[in-house]
This record gives structure tokens, C-alpha cells and sequence, in this order.
């Protein structure tokens, strides 16, 4: 049983290393969010979704047939799908959230409505979704993404594999580029520190929030698509589990920050998938791979008992 | 007789930044103190120091012999140190009478199961504690607004409900972070005979941070100067005033050169 | 007339209106169609219109008594649809108000509410059925009249558990705690939902059936040709539910109107103001959920005894969404609201969504044709009945956005007490 084990070991590595990707490319959405406004946006795990079904209908009704490679296929598909995200996540500050932001509402207040974005936009999608038939979503099989590039005598990785890396990691770096070196990022950590005196510098809050909002979106539109490229389908309630786990790859790398996202991100990942693999065969069974879901929680949990500011987050003291 | 609180070395930094650094200075029973400096010289953080809300980096704070440090917030609220807040933080959806009440909170010995059973010793501590909020609203004349709901009162109403509030606690000492802030000249005299009486007729010393410099003058005993974290001096209200280096932690530098040079020059005129 | 008090007058009102919708509904509107359950949901109305503050104490009383305790039970026996919506509605509205200690007091926004009503439901379905037998030592099911044993149990394991949970958490700042009690709930539901292995404890997705009712001697004994036993054992049920939304609303009363009560409000408003006037956070949230928790547990057990049936789907996502709904819908931190949010959605839930499906559904069939749109074209995973969460949803964001005090906003009036008067009778509390 060692020697399967370990032969197993590279896969899972490497599927725990995609997983945790995709959790960190969402992750920034929450991140960011929560640092600029201190906000839990629930909606975010819909937002992904949304991403990943646009990107999907963009692949069926759009391309295919074209002949286009498929990679370009994939690239035009995130293209939109990330778009139309970051678009919906503006929309969503923008109705949903700026006018309690305007009239100071406790804290409470925002909270709930995230919270009532979030199930709304799950029915919503699957009420348009199933007027034209079906409201889960197989992504398209291209054979070229299964194929396998052979590392080792045991060793295989996908091309649908390498493609998630590259463009999650390319994902995560023009992000990492944009919040520490440029104006935009040194405007959002303004805005976050102190709003209404970034204010009084000349920084228009709101067109910052949304901006955040929308870069946060996009991530998590291209997150959703990737998501749908690793598992195969999306439907408008499969954005929700995987929103909370990234919530938690946030808060485990210190929230607000975004080398706390990514490294936050691969660390749960890669603990889901090795203890979701290796439990069940560790108990014969008897603690399935249900539980992976009991595992991310209680490491949410476990890291809030005992690191509440993250691996790398600061503590932070409210002024009073 | 030993001072009813003392601090030794209290330090505090956030980050790079330091906001408050080794102040030493000790409060006597039934006196009024004031702490002055220019905005950001640390009088709030030695505020949020004293009552736990921030956690030290040095020093010693003792309160009737007992070691403040590392108590939390409620823990040191029972202790007898109350307080206000320089932006006002009432209880804002309850009403004025129920704000007083929450301020007595540690004092009402009733238990959950009391509550649920409303039994004697139920009705009876809440009547106390109703009769002695009701007492707390009238002295800050307050009395008429009891069912008010918090948030409608007006600005100067709010400062002295919090005043009240802290009051309710039982405190031997109230720490009032500007009281007087955003108040006319009328309302700024009641609050300097509120003060005074809260010494005299409740015999609780009080810290006053105050930048309306009549009212220091006028109600405290003694005077220390904040800037930067550090502790500029300390004295009598006379003897600040007329401190030079006072003049220049709140002008800044070269107006308080200018002021002396003017001064020096009417000095020369009139000899 | 025009000498009266105006609270006489509306105290009339109330009573003609109470009356001539109870002789309606008793009467004339027997059925389960559309207007009979409007006229059912008058009759209901009128207990909501009895706790106005503005109506004489007299006619509050003789209203509430005479739709509690004789209108609902008479027109719940010749149709017991009424009365199994009625105890749906209470179960609901014990829930709401457990969760509004919680939320609409002390600020806590817990959104795995339901997994200590599922701790409760999980306590009686095992002893209470032969499930039991598969892991304990012992003959099982419990007699049924165990059950009232058990239903205190089941209020101290669910209060244990929220401290267990609340314990570690309730430090954290106020945001995280949802995150977290959202995980706890759904890590409950997947322990009920996979714990038939390798111990057969909860029988996995299939759920516990065959649950013990209790008073079901009662129910066989009091049995006639005109009322049979099932009808008895509903009505048994009803009675239960009432004692506890009394017992829950006794509890949110007193609470509310005691210094813990104010304590929880003023956490709600500000932490730190609450903190440094010498409230102690950890322990007084700590009560606060554990007193919500507890209620979810009691009512939890009534709720396995009731269905007689549990499984993991009665306790997801959505039933905790379903609770906060209620008592946003209804004004969190207000009574009333609670039990008229729970009252709504539960009938939405129940009824409307219902009603629309298979509406829906007929005219699918009939192939009937509107605008050119033909239904018999509508995909079958077009299921409105299914659209909770829409609605949910929908209340959650127009409510915050446009009334966040609910429909029923909490009055902080005063204080339970009156000091004038030395009677000591509790005074009006919203
Ligand atoms: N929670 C905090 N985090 C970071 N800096 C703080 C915090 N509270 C106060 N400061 C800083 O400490 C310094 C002293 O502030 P404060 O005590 O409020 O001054 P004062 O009350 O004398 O105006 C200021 O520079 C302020 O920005
Ligand atoms: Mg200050």
C-alpha cells in the first residue's frame, strides 16, 4: 500500500496544485474586497460561477465548429467569461452595495445583503439557464486537453493541466504587478487604509472600490472558467462550496493581502486533495472522500482559533 | 497618600510610528487632571492604554495598588476606571435611560435565571438600577430625555449621556476624551461645572483631554502636556501657560520663536 | 360612540374582526382551496393584530385565547391541513426566534442557525426509533413518553454545542463568525449525511424513519369515527408547539428586558463602547448563542417527533438562509417580526411556490399557449417550486437595502419595568 502511495504522489501533488490555483485566483476577489471595505462578499462565489457558464455558452454557441485550436477556443472563452464577471461584479457593488456604503449602514447590514446577492444570482442564473434546457453545464470535451505529456515512467500531466498552471499562475502575477506597482494598487491600499481621508488627497474612492470590484471579478470569472476546465462542468449552484474554501485560503494567508491569497490558495488546495486522497485509504474507507469538504472547514476554523491574522497578515488594531 | 492611579513608562508604537513613549505621571484621589497637546500627540492612544483597549508595549499602569496591565476592557471598567469617547459611542438604537443602564452592567448582580423567572431580587435591583439612571440622567440634566432614543439626541445631549453613561459604571476615576468638542460657549460652561462637580459632589477624580484652553484652566488641578507620545511637562495651570516650550508644541517651532521675539520687543518698549 | 376611548374602539374592532373571520372560517370556508386558506390566513392575522400595543390588555387576551386555544384547534380537526400549517408556521417561528437572540440582539450573524435544530431532530429520531440499537447497548426505541426527557436533552446538547462552537470563534471579529458558522453547518449536514459508516449512526441520506410520537396513546384513546387518531396526535402536536413559542417568546421578552438583554444590544451597537463600560464579550456572546442554540435544539426534537421522519436535506444551506429570512423580513431584534417572518415565509415556502408549480405544471401539460410562448415547450428543470432561494434572496436584498428594521421594527420602548408603579407587571416590549 506505501508503493501506491507514493506512486500516487506526484498526481495528487500536482491536482492539489491546480486546486489550489483556482482557490487563490478567487481568493483575490475576496481578499481585496475585504481589505478595501472590510466586506465578506458572499456574492463573489456566484460571480465565479457566472464566469465559468458565460465562458461555456461562449465555447458551445460560439466557437464551436470554428476550428479554431483549442487553446485559443479556451483563451477567447476566459476572455469573455472573465469580462462578463468583472462587469457583474460591478453591477453588483453598484446596486447592491454602494448605496448602503452612501448612508452608513452597520455592519450587519452589507453582510446580509451579500448574502441575499449571492442566492439571488444562483436562482437567476438557473431560471435562464433552464429556459434553454439544461441548467448544468458540461464544458466541452476537447480531446487535446486530455492528452498527456509524459514526464516519468509514472509521471503523466495533462495539457488540460499545464494550460490551468500557466494561466493561473500568468493570472496571478499580472494581479500581483498591479496592486504593489502601480498608481491603481497604491490607491486601492489608500483607500482601504483610510477612505475618507483619501479622499481629501484627491483619490475618487468609488471609482477605486469599483475598480477593485472589477479586477476581483475578473479573477474570479477566469478562476471559474479554469474551475470548469479542471471538473468538467458548472452549474449556478457549484459556485458556492468553492467560494467558501477560497474565503478560507484568504483568511489562512492573512486577508487583504495577496501573496496571503496565493499562498493561502495552493496550501489548502494541496491539503484537500492529499488528505481527500489518503484519508479514505488511510481508514479503508470508512472516512470517504466526503469529508474533504469537514477538512477545509475545520482548518478555516483551526486558523482562527490560532493565527487569526493568516500566515502572513498583519495585526491590525481599529482606531478608536 | 498614595495617588489613586499611577503609570510608569507607558509606551506604545504602531508599526513604525510611535504614539506613545515612557509617560510617567500619577493621578491623586479627588483630583482633576488634564492632558493637553496638539492633535496626534498620543492623548487618545494613552486613553485607549489606561483602559485595556490597546495593549501596551512597556510601562506599568496601577489603580489603587492593583496592576491594570493586561486586564481587558470590562475587566478594568469593573475595576473603576469609566470612560467617553472622543467620537461619540453611544448605544445608538437604545434609549438614553436604557444607555445609563448598560452602563451599570458590571453593578447589577441579577443572574440569567433571575432574568428568565423575573423574580424579587429581579424587580428589585432593576428598580434600584432604573431609580439610580434616572438619578445619573437629571444630574447631567439629561431627566427629561430618558425615552429618547439615543441616536435623535443632539450633539451636546450625546456628550453628556456618555458622560452619564461612564458615571453609571461606579467609577472612582473618568477619563473624558475632549468633552467639550463641537459645544457652544454655554454648553462648554455647564460642562465646566459638571466636571466640577463630579469631583465634589461624587468624589471621583477625572482626566480631562481638552483643547478648549479656558476650560483646563479653569477646572483642573493640574496640567501635563502631550507631543509626539512624549510628556512635554506637567504643573499647575499657571505654570503651563506661561511655558514657552508649550506655546511652541502647539504653534510649532517658528511662530513660538516669533512670539518670543515679539514679546521680548514689548518687554524692551515697556522698560 | 364617539365618547369611547380610542382604545376601546380598536379593541372592538379587533374583537369584531376576530370574530367574524373565526364564525367564517369555521363555517363557511371548510375547504384547502385558494380563499379558504386566505380566510385561515385572517384568523392568523387577527393574533397578530391582538399584540398592537394600542389595544385594551382585555380584548388582547380574549383574542389570542379564543383563536388559540378553541378557533384553530375546532377548524384544525375538520381539516387538518390547517393545523399541520399551523404547528410548520410555530416550529418556523421558534427557529426565528432563537436566531433573532442571536442576530437581531447581540449582531451575531450565524448562518448555520439550523445545525443545532438538526443536533435536536438527530437526538430524538436515534433513541426514539430502532436506529439506536445499531451502535448502543440497550432496547430501543425509547418508549415514546421518553420524549419528554429527551426534549430538555436536546435544549442542553444544543446549548453545549453552540458553546463548544462559540467558544473558540466569538473572539474573532464579528464578519468572520459567519463565514465560520456557515462551515459548521454544513459540516453537521455532512457528518448526518455520511455518518452510516463505518457506525451506522444517522443511516447516511436515507434518514431515520419510524420515530416514536409521543401522547400517542392519548391520541389512540381519544379516537372517534368522526375524528380519528391522526387527527388527535396533529392536534397533540399543536399544543406542544404553542408551549414552546410561548416558552421562546417568554424567554426573548425577559432576556431582552434584563441587563444581559442590554448587554447583547449593546455589543450589537458598539463593541467597544460595550466592552469598556464592563461588559465581558466572550462570555455575553457566549450566552447569546447558547440561549439561541437551545432553542433550535428543543425545538429540533419536536420537529423529529413531529415528521416522525429525518434526513439530511431537512437541515441544509437554504433552512438556515429560510430562518434569517424570517426575521430579517420581520425586523431583526423585534418579536413580533419573528414570528410574522416565519409565518410569511414559511407560507410562501409552503403555499405560493407550490401553488405556482403546479400551475405551471397543468399548463405544461395542457400545452397552453400565451404570446406565442407555448408551455408544453417549458424544460422540465423549470420548477419554480425549487426557487426558495430566489425568494430568499430577493427578501434579503430589498429589506437591507430598503427596510432594515423589518416590517415589524423593534421598539425599544423601555425597560421591562415600571419604577412608578410597585406592582412590578412587566411592561409593553416590542
Ligand atoms: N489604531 C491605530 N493604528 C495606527 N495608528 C494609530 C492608531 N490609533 C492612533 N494612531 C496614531 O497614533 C497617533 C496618536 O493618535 P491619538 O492618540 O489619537 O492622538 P490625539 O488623541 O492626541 O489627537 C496618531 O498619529 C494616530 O494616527
Ligand atoms: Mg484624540
Amino acid at each position: 500500500m506505501l508503493t501506491d502511495m507514493l506512486l500516487l504522489l506526484p498526481t495528487t501533488l500536482i491536482d492539489g496544485l491546480v486546486l489550489g490555483l483556482i482557490y487563490a485566483s478567487i481568493a483575490l476577489g475576496y481578499t481585496m474586497v475585504y481589505g478595501v471595505l472590510g466586506l465578506i462578499n458572499f456574492a463573489h462565489s456566484e460571480v465565479f460561477m457566472v464566469g465559468a457558464i458565460v465562458a461555456i455558452e461562449v465555447l458551445i454557441y460560439g466557437l464551436a465548429g470554428t476550428g479554431l485550436h483549442p487553446l485559443i477556443q479556451l483563451v477567447v472563452a476566459i476572455a469573455v467569461g472573465g469580462l462578463a464577471a468583472g462587469f457583474l461584479a460591478v453591477a453588483i457593488e453598484r446596486v447592491a452595495y454602494r448605496p448602503l456604503r452612501v448612508r452608513n449602514a452597520p455592519r450587519l447590514v452589507p453582510l446580509i445583503t451579500t448574502i441575499g446577492v449571492s442566492l439571488f444570482l444562483q436562482d437567476s442564473v438557473r431560471f435562464v439557464e433552464s429556459l434553454f434546457g439544461q441548467f448544468i453545464r458540461p464544458f466541452p470535451s476537447f480531446p487535446f486537453f486530455n492528452r498527456q505529456i509524459v514526464l516519468s515512467e509514472t509521471v503523466f500531466i495533462s495539457n488540460r493541466t499545464l494550460a490551468i498552471i500557466v494561466l493561473a499562475v500568468t493570472l496571478l502575477a499580472g494581479l500581483y504587478y498591479m496592486v504593489h506597482r502601480t498608481r491603481l494598487g497604491k490607491a486601492m491600499r489608500a483607500v482601504a487604509l483610510d477612505q475618507k481621508t483619501s479622499q481629501l488627497m484627491g483619490i475618487n474612492v468609488n471609482k477605486v472600490i469599483a475598480t477593485t470590484f472589477f479586477i476581483g471579478g475578473v479573477a474570479g470569472g477566469v478562476a471559474g472558467v479554469l474551475y470548469a476546465l479542471q471538473f468538467g462542468r458548472m452549474d449556478p449552484f457549484s459556485g458556492f462550496i468553492p467560494g467558501i474554501k477560497a474565503f478560507t485560503a484568504a483568511v489562512l494567508g492573512g486577508i487583504g493581502s495577496v501573496e496571503g491569497a496565493v499562498l493561502g490558495g495552493v496550501l489548502l488546495g494541496i491539503l484537500e486533495v492529499v488528505l481527500g486522497t489518503y484519508i479514505p485509504m488511510w481508514t479503508n474507507n470508512a472516512i470517504g472522500t466526503e469529508y474533504k469538504d469537514i477538512i477545509a472547514f475545520s482548518i478555516l476554523i483551526l486558523i482562527l482559533i490560532f493565527r487569526p491574522n493568516g500566515l502572513v497578515g498583519r495585526a491590525y488594531a481599529e482606531k478608536v | 497618600m498614595t495617588p489613586l492611579l499611577t503609570i510608569t513608562g507607558l509606551s506604545k508604537r504602531f508599526g513604525g510610528l510611535v504614539a506613545v513613549h515612557d509617560v510617567t505621571f500619577d493621578v491623586k484621589e479627588r483630583e482633576i487632571a488634564s492632558v493637553i497637546g496638539p492633535n496626534g500627540a498620543g492623548k487618545t492612544t494613552f486613553f485607549n492604554l489606561l483602559t485595556g483597549i490597546f495593549r501596551a508595549d512597556a510601562g506599568e499602569i496601577r489603580f489603587r495598588g492593583r496592576n491594570l496591565l493586561g486586564l481587558r476592557p470590562d475587566q478594568i471598567a469593573a475595576a473603576g476606571v469609566a470612560r467617553t469617547f472622543q467620537n461619540i459611542r453611544l448605544f445608538g438604537a437604545m434609549t438614553t435611560l436604557e444607555n445609563v443602564l448598560v452602563g451599570q452592567h458590571a453593578n447589577i448582580a441579577t443572574s440569567y435565571l433571575d432574568a428568565l423567572l423575573r423574580n424579587r431580587a429581579f424587580l428589585q435591583r432593576e428598580r434600584a438600577a432604573i431609580e439610580r439612571g434616572r438619578f445619573l440622567l437629571d444630574y447631567v440634566q439629561l431627566g427629561s430625555k430618558a425615552a429618547e432614543i439615543a441616536h435623535n439626541l443632539s450633539y451636546g445631549e450625546q456628550r453628556k449621556l456618555e458622560i452619564a453613561r461612564a458615571l453609571a459604571a461606579n467609577p472612582a476615576l473618568v477619563l473624558l476624551d475632549e468633552p467639550s468638542a463641537g459645544m457652544n460657549p454655554r454648553e462648554t460652561g455647564e460642562m465646566r461645572d459638571l466636571i466640577h462637580r463630579i469631583r465634589d459632589e461624587l468624589g471621583i477624580s477625572v482626566v480631562l483631554i481638552e483643547h478648549d484652553m479656558p476650560l483646563v484652566m479653569s477646572v483642573s488641578d493640574r496640567v501635563i502636556v502631550l507631543d509626539h507620545g512624549e510628556k512635554l511637562c506637567e504643573g499647575l495651570p499657571a505654570e503651563i501657560r506661561s511655558n514657552p516650550r508649550v506655546v511652541e508644541a502647539y504653534l510649532g517651532r517658528s511662530v513660538a520663536a516669533k512670539l518670543a521675539k515679539a514679546h521680548d520687543a514689548l518687554v524692551e518698549v515697556t522698560q | 360612540m364617539s365618547g369611547w376611548h380610542p382604545s376601546t374602539m380598536r379593541s372592538v374592532a379587533l374583537l369584531a374582526y376576530a370574530g367574524v373571520f373565526a364564525c367564517l372560517k369555521i363555517w363557511v370556508f371548510t375547504g384547502s382551496s385558494l380563499i379558504d386558506t386566505c380566510i385561515f390566513m385572517a384568523v392568523l392575522a387577527s393574533i397578530f393584530f391582538a399584540t398592537t400595543d394600542n389595544v385594551a390588555p382585555w380584548a388582547s387576551r380574549t383574542v389570542l385565547a379564543a383563536i388559540l386555544l378553541f378557533v384553530l384547534p375546532v377548524v384544525g380537526l375538520a381539516n387538518t391541513f390547517y393545523l399541520d400549517v399551523t404547528t410548520q408556521v410555530a416550529i418556523y417561528a421558534v427557529l426565528a426566534l432563537g436566531l433573532n437572540i442571536v442576530v437581531g440582539l447581540a449582531g451575531l450573524l450565524d448562518l448555520g442557525f439550523i445545525a443545532f435544530f438538526a443536533l435536536g431532530a438527530y437526538l430524538w429520531a436515534i433513541l426514539g426509533s430502532t436506529q439506536a440499537s445499531m451502535f448502543l447497548p440497550g432496547s430501543f426505541p425509547l418508549p415514546a413518553e421518553a420524549f419528554f426527557l429527551v426534549l430538555p436533552i436536546g435544549v442542553g446538547v444544543a446549548a453545549l454545542a453552540g458553546i463548544l462552537l462559540g467558544l473558540p470563534v466569538l473572539r474573532l471579529r464579528g464578519d468572520y463568525l459567519a463565514i465560520v458558522t456557515l462551515g459548521f453547518g454544513e459540516m453537521v449536514r455532512i457528518l448526518a449525511n455520511n455518518l452510516d459508516k463505518p457506525v451506522n449512526i444517522t443511516n447516511g441520506p436515507q434518514g431515520i424513519a419510524g420515530i416514536a410520537q409521543p401522547l400517542n396513546g392519548l391520541a389512540i384513546a381519544l379516537a372517534t369515527d368522526a375524528v380519528p387518531e391522526y387527527k388527535w396526535q396533529a392536534l397533540i402536536y399543536y399544543f406542544f408547539v404553542l408551549c414552546l413559542i410561548g416558552c421562546a417568546i417568554l424567554v426573548n421578552r425577559r432576556l431582552d428586558a434584563s441587563r444581559i438583554g442590554r448587554a447583547w444590544v449593546a455589543i450589537r451597537e458598539d463593541e467597544i463602547a460595550a466592552q469598556a463600560m464592563g461588559i465581558p464579550l466572550v462570555a455575553t456572546k457566549l450566552i447569546a448563542f447558547a440561549t439561541g442554540a437551545a432553542m433550535a435544539g428543543g425545538v429540533g426534537v419536536l420537529f423529529a417527533a413531529k415528521q416522525t421522519y429525518v434526513s439530511p436535506e431537512s437541515f441544509d444551506f437554504n433552512q438556515s438562509i429560510a430562518v434569517l429570512a424570517m426575521i430579517v423580513l420581520g425586523g431583526l431584534g423585534s418579536i413580533r417580526g419573528a414570528v410574522l417572518g416565519a409565518a410569511a415565509v414559511t407560507l410562501l415556502n409552503l403555499q405560493v411556490l407550490k401553488v405556482l408549480s403546479a400551475w405551471l405544471n397543468t399548463m405544461r401539460a395542457d400545452g397552453v399557449e400565451f404570446l406565442g410562448f407555448s408551455f408544453a415547450n417549458l424544460p422540465a428543470q423549470f420548477e419554480p417550486s425549487k426557487y426558495e432561494r430566489l425568494i430568499f434572496g430577493i427578501i434579503l436584498i430589498i429589506m437591507m437595502l430598503y427596510r432594515p428594521q423589518g416590517l415589524v421594527p423593534a421598539k425599544r420602548k423601555n425597560i421591562g419595568i415600571d419604577v412608578d408603579s410597585s406592582t412590578g407587571k412587566p411592561g409593553n416590549q416590542a
